[in-house]
């Protein structure tokens, strides 16, 4: 048997009394997951935990078959797990370029002395990494001026831009966490078929949480559901969209919208 | 053209104003404010670089021998650019705020301090002081303890929250300076609030005076500073000072180690004052800890914040004006005020000598200080010479 | 090591730590509640007080140039001085909030603290003009109130002055007041509406604003009382002389859990005790190597130990980190 990409086992996060996630697997071979459920089903939090930026109370995370537990965020990133975030974080003082540039960071063998002494090496790295920056821009089809600072760019653009950034680390998984989310039906269209493209070309393999079903039912090899803090389905889209259980949770929660909720 | 021309006129002009009205300190201060021009006028680069040039190399040491206090002036503003382009590393690139900064001006200070003085004799038994040319040695040796002092204190206060992390750094700052003042016992090392000297100045080629000698090594060390600053910002390592200032979580998931960034941004910054302390030390000659109180580390973070957080000519403009300002302005004022009331002048039938003696315009910094970090956060949080964003050449796009 | 002396000395180190707590407990209640509310750390606080000092020093000065200081019962002065100390370091911390504060509300976290780095700074300032133009002075020393003075002697060496009485009564009078006044009262209630979650309280309909007014009136006239205590107490008083104990006042309310108002208090104890333990037993315990001077790296280190290792505070706090 051979390791999967991206496994997670029995993960599992409370928050004071609150479980936020319970026992939750999850695992990732290549191609495309998304993972969908109410607000407040702890989709972020797993994406947390798979990122490093909460530690799981039980259970565990590997990815090609190396243990997560216990790295630092950018220590994940430099493994090849990378994520964009649901509200927007871009470095909004700095341009779209830089962004990106930020995000090869762990990849740059530069140390403190090439930088220092602008030794040839310097030169040509900076170099290299601008023209891939620039390439990567284009890439995720950034319509704007590449030198504008980040928080002017139009909306679509700033989430093109964290997909550029966080594509920027080189990841062999990217987690995207409601990348249409504020798009119309005609620019989330358009970024589905970037999301596919990159899947193709580079084999990537992307986790989506998202909650326009149109896209989910489109582009996912696999729906992941949760519920609670519970993943109480699981497989082709198809499938998961007849469960009686998936649909139970959503109605049931539209029908209960107006009951509060602990799980916030 | 003609900007060129104006340029070059205004540098002459006040250069020849300042040789004929020595006691002015309004010529200085155009003087100072012709530099500036020069800085920021379209004229082509190579002009710009040569004005500058001439202006710091030749005409302020002549200036310098007409009236000894300006060059003074103009030593002192050199220490306090390297001070705040230190700061604008931690500060103004990184975002940490940190308000005891000058308690690494202090360590690189007392390091040749006390070895470049008899006071180690007190230490170690004899031998001391070092013989003057150790003071280059020195310059690396401060640099390397406030580097390292910058690094103690940062791994365990990094990982704090911005709020918390300045006043961290304001007692860390407090406990320097209250050591400095009592390490007089069990073993003398500081010799407590009567200082240290004399400290040992480096020896000096041909025949300049120290005063110049001083003048020109600070204003070597400030272009070390500059360009290294420049570089630092220019690089993945800036970027990620940047990354970190602008949100911190979203560096680290992009792959920023978080605490080496943060070490590094605060042994860079350190360095700089420790650097800078060796030479104050042996420019006074003598030190003692009210050098080092929190009012000059706040007097280093209005100058960065004066100029433009993250900008370099933002933070030499910033610690121009602010050392101006304590140094010329407020002392000019106060002997200005001195003169009147000696001669007895009266202002609608008040007569000066009547004001209190206790009224002393030398002695409100704090004032000052206060009033810019003030009017700065509320009115123009990104100080006078904000960045500018470097528009980067495209490579296959007009 | 002389230990008769150092038990002997026991109970007045105590009773010293004990007063210099309860001041230290009066300040930290506005640095605590302003960090409660806005999650900001109010550097001017230590002018504020330090303006109630100079409140009282002004109208003990005003009644003694009237010869009037003898003639009236000193419990009546006492409460003047309080009154009107109160009343304009309140005041003053409002409008200061108005001014310097509420334009920064939305910008990151570091730009209101260096405008209030800025105000402290001012303040300091401030102070030293008016008072070098007014009277020419730069030290002020507060004149005595005679039945203030009066010392019991407990025991051979122990005493006891009024003063240090009314410093701990007073301190606990106010205490309570402002615990009943955040806890039983519709006011107290909306403050803390408004510490928990501002946009849900406007949205049942608290005037925000005004609350966070209100906080930085009531926490500055608890520091501009200490002021007075503070004048009282000690003496001597400079318009620089604001800066340190407002430093470790800060200490306090960290050391308690900052934004917890009882936190404060028992962290002014704590620290007040420690500091007074430090300043009278190091010295006698190392031989004379370190004295009492160390007592101000003592709080320091005390500050920088549990912000790294228990930022949380000894009491925890109620303060959410904001992603």
């Amino acid at each position: 048997m051979t390791t999967a990409l991206f496994e997670a086992r029995g993960v599992t996060k409370r928050f004071g009394g609150l479980t936020a996630l319970h026992q939750v697997d999850f695992v990732l071979d290549r191609g495309i997951a998304s993972i969908i459920g109410p607000n407040g089903a702890g989709k972020t939090t797993l994406f947390n935990i798979f990122t490093g930026l909460y530690a799981a109370d039980e259970g565990g995370v590997a990815f090609q078959g190396r243990p997560l537990l216990g790295l630092r965020p950018d220590q994940i990133t430099a493994l090849g797990v990378c994520r964009t975030f649901q509200n927007i974080r871009l470095f909004a003082n700095m341009t779209a370029l830089e962004n990106v540039l930020v995000g090869m960071h762990a990849r740059i063998g530069l140390r403190v002395w090439d930088v220092l002494a602008r030794a040839p090496r310097f030169r040509q790295t900076e170099a290299a990494l601008q023209a891939r920056a620039v390439a990567l821009l284009e890439r995720v089809g950034l319509r704007g001026d590449p030198n504008a600072v980040a928080r002017n760019l139009p909306y679509g653009d700033q989430r093109r831009l964290e997909i550029a950034r966080a594509l920027a680390a080189g990841p062999a998984l990217l987690l995207l966490d409601e990348p249409t989310a504020g798009m119309t039906q005609g620019e989330a269209g358009e970024l589905m078929g970037l999301l596919r493209a990159l899947v193709a070309d580079l084999g990537l393999a992307l986790i989506l949480i998202e909650h326009n079903m149109r896209v989910v039912m489109e582009v996912s090899d696999r729906v992941t559901v949760l519920d609670h803090g519970e993943k109480i389905a699981e497989g082709p889209p198809r499938e998961v969209q007849a469960d009686p259980r998936v649909i139970e949770a959503y109605l049931g929660a539209a029908a209960r919208q107006r009951r509060p909720r602990a799980a916030r | 053209m003609t900007r060129a021309a104006l340029a070059i006129g205004l540098i002459a002009v006040s250069a020849w104003a300042v040789a004929t009205f020595p006691r002015s300190i309004l010529v200085f201060l155009l003087f100072q404010g012709s530099l500036l021009h020069a800085y920021l006028a379209p004229i082509p680069r190579w002009l710009r670089v040569a004005l500058l040039a001439a202006a710091l190399l030749v005409l302020m040491p002549v200036i310098g021998a007409y009236n000894g206090y300006y060059l003074e002036v103009a030593t002192q503003v050199g220490i306090f650019v390297a001070l705040a382009l230190g700061l604008n590393i931690v500060v103004g690139l990184a975002g940490l705020l940190d308000l005891g900064y000058v308690a690494f001006f202090a360590v690189g200070a007392y390091s040749w301090a006390i070895f470049g003085s008899p006071h180690a004799n007190l230490i170690f038994g004899g031998g001391f002081p070092l013989a003057a040319g150790w003071f280059w040695a020195f310059l690396v040796v401060g640099l390397l303890v406030a580097a390292g002092a910058g690094v103690l204190l940062g791994l365990p206060v990094l990982r704090l929250r911005g709020d918390y992390l300045a006043i961290v750094t304001l007692g860390f700052g407090e406990v320097i300076r209250v050591l400095a003042n009592n390490l007089d016992k069990p073993i003398n090392i500081t010799n407590g609030p009567k200082g240290i000297t004399p400290i040992s100045r480096p020896p000096v080629p041909f025949d300049v005076s120290y005063a110049e000698a001083f003048y020109f090594l600070v204003l070597a060390i400030v272009g070390v500073v500059i360009l290294v600053n420049r570089r630092l910002e220019d690089s993945h390592v800036g970027r990620a000072w940047e990354a970190i200032r602008e949100d911190e979580l979203a560096a680290q998931a992009m792959g920023v180690p978080l605490v080496r960034s943060k070490l590094l941004a605060f042994a860079c910054g350190a360095s700089f004052a420790g650097v800078m302390g060796v030479v104050f030390s042996a420019k006074q000659v003598f030190i003692n800890p009210e050098s080092f109180t929190f009012l000059e580390s706040i007097g280093v973070l209005a100058m960065v914040i004066l100029g433009g957080m993250g900008s370099i000519p933002g933070a030499v403009v910033g610690a121009t004006v602010v050392t101006v300002l304590n140094l010329q302005v407020l002392k000019g004022l106060s002997l200005w005020l001195n003169e009147l009331k000696n001669a007895g002048v009266t202002v609608f039938g008040l007569s000066l000598a009547d004001l209190p003696t206790q009224l002393e315009p030398a002695k409100y910094e704090r004032m000052i200080f206060g009033m810019i970090l003030v009017l700065m956060m509320i009115f123009r949080p990104q100080g006078i010479f904000p960045v500018r964003r470097r528009a980067r050449e495209l490579a296959g796009k007009s | 090591m002389d230990l008769p002396l150092l038990i002997g000395i026991f109970p007045q180190v105590l009773l010293d730590g004990l007063i210099l707590g309860f001041m230290y407990a009066l300040i930290a209640l506005g640095y605590t509640m302003v960090y409660g509310v806005l999650e900001f750390i109010n550097f001017a606080h230590s002018e504020i007080f330090i303006v109630g000092a100079f409140v009282g020093v002004e109208i003990l000065l005003g009644l003694k140039g009237a010869g009037w200081l003898e003639s009236l019962p000193w419990p009546l002065v006492l409460l003047l001085l309080l009154v009107a100390a109160m009343a304009v370091s309140g005041l003053l911390a409002a409008a200061v909030e108005r001014v310097a504060y509420r334009p920064l509300r939305s910008a990151p976290r570091l730009i209101p603290l260096i405008s209030a780095i800025g105000v402290s700074f001012f303040l300091q300032d401030l102070i030293r003009l008016v008072e070098s133009v007014w009277r020419n002075a730069f030290n002020l020393v507060y004149p005595t109130l005679d039945g203030l003075n009066h010392r019991f002697e407990l025991t051979e060496t122990l005493d006891v002055s009024v003063k240090s009485l009314v410093v701990i009564v007073a301190a606990l009078a106010m205490l309570w007041v402002l615990h009943m006044l955040v806890n039983r009262t519709k006011i107290g209630t909306a403050v803390r509406a408004v510490a928990e979650d501002q946009a849900a309280a406007s949205l049942v309909g608290i005037d925000v604003n005004r609350i966070i007014s209100l906080t930085f009136l009531i926490g500055g006239a608890m520091g501009g009382a200490a002021g007075v205590l503070f004048g009282v107490q000690y003496g001597l008083i400079n318009p620089y002389s604001g800066f340190i104990p407002g430093l470790k006042a800060f200490t306090a309310a960290v050391l308690g859990g900052i934004g917890n108002i009882p936190g404060a208090m028992v962290g002014g104890i704590v620290l007040g005790l420690l500091e007074a333990f430090a300043a009278s037993y190091l010295g006698l315990l190392t031989g004379g190597a370190f004295g009492a001077e160390y007592k101000d790296i003592f709080a320091f280190s005390v500050l920088i130990l549990i912000l790294v290792f228990r930022p949380k505070g000894l009491l925890g706090e109620i303060v959410r980190e904001r992603a």
